[in-house]
């Protein structure tokens, strides 16, 4: 009997290779002038983000194996992690980020890896519409949950992507017209994250641009310190 | 001498600049890896890469196991595979590098420490 071979595992390899060699030959270049440094910067960037959507979408194929422990998360070094890994890009884009921290409850039931990716997912997207210049971050308790919430400053969230994220899941990267270069791959790869740890993402729409949220059960094993 | 193992030539170039001065000598593929050791030239440092054309880097690693002089060879992985948790230390892996994240800095602190 012939294995199926999955497409999309095949793509994913076929990109990361050459995406990691663009990465390596950035790195590879001697001293450089401040300018030359900045667009060595740019290229190391933009291939380590290509190469984690690219990882998101083999760990969505994973999804159905069970793949991905679910363990007490604290949920505030998720966030500082992300939120780390960001500020540079942040920076060059001349954006600002404010981080709100109100939560009581410190553990969330969760795999690490997917709640940073979701979180990851949704703070590059307000990094893109932050048209105002910042982006904010707060995570707060909500009912018994954590939630994690990006507030953004772009266009407005149309109200077809609202209505399908209240019902809880995007089942298909789809295209978010009023949001100009939004394939909605961030979304969708958020959407599925969340649904596997048992949360919810949710948005919000405001006249001057959206937040996205993820709400995220407490771990019980919170009690025990 | 460090070997260079990886179907991708560019990635072994960048691997290869960033030994510095060492000498180096580029591999395509398992076979002629093991007809370069077979002639009787062993490595004093060797960049593995798994997903080879032909067979892969475990079956390379196996090989050069299986002789005492070629076991005792230090092999790096360069690998995108998820590889971190796994002991391979029986197999004279001294460490795995994985190509999304990689630095010049770290080849360089192999080639320093082995060759």
């Amino acid at each position: 009997m012939v294995k199926e071979v999955d497409g999309v595992m095949v793509v994913a390899h076929e990109l990361k290779a050459p995406l990691a060699v663009l990465r390596q030959l950035a790195l590879s270049f001697g001293e450089l002038g401040a300018q030359d440094e900045h667009i060595r910067a740019e290229m190391i960037s933009v291939s380590e983000r290509a190469m984690r959507q690219v990882n998101d979408l083999t760990k969505i194929r994973k999804l159905d194996e069970g793949l991905f422990e679910m363990e007490p998360v604290a949920v505030r070094a998720v966030c500082d992690d992300v939120t780390h890994e960001l500020q540079c890009l942040f920076k060059e884009n001349c954006r600002e980020l404010n981080i709100k921290y109100t939560n009581r409850a410190k553990l969330v039931n969760a795999n690490w890896e997917l709640l940073h990716s979701v979180v990851y997912n949704f703070l590059l997207n307000a990094m893109y519409y932050a048209e105002e210049g910042r982006a904010e971050l707060t995570v707060g308790d909500t009912k018994g949950k954590v939630r994690i919430m990006i507030r953004d400053f772009g266009p407005a969230l149309p109200i077809g992507i609202w209505r399908e994220m209240k019902k809880g899941r995007i089942e298909q990267p789809v295209s978010i017209a009023m949001r100009p270069g939004s394939s909605g791959l961030g979304l969708y790869i958020a959407s599925r994250f969340s649904r596997y740890m048992g949360a919810t993402v949710g948005a919000v729409r405001h006249r001057d641009g959206a937040s996205f949220y993820v709400e995220l059960p407490v771990s019980k094993q919170a009690s025990l310190f | 001498m460090i070997y260079i193992v990886d179907d991708d030539i560019v990635m072994a170039k960048c691997i290869a600049r960033a030994c510095g001065e060492r000498e180096v000598r580029i591999f395509g593929n398992a076979i002629e890896t093991m007809e370069a050791i077979s002639s009787g030239e062993l490595p004093d440092l060797m960049f593995l890469d798994i997903l080879l054309i032909g067979p892969d880097g475990f079956t390379l690693l196996n090989e050069m196991v299986s002789y005492t002089d070629t076991a005792r060879v230090p092999v790096v992985l360069v690998t995108s595979l998820e590889m971190a948790e796994r002991d391979l230390s029986n197999y004279g892996v001294v460490g795995v590098l994985e190509k999304e994240t990689m630095k010049p800095e770290d080849v360089k602190r192999y080639a320093w420490q082995f060759a």
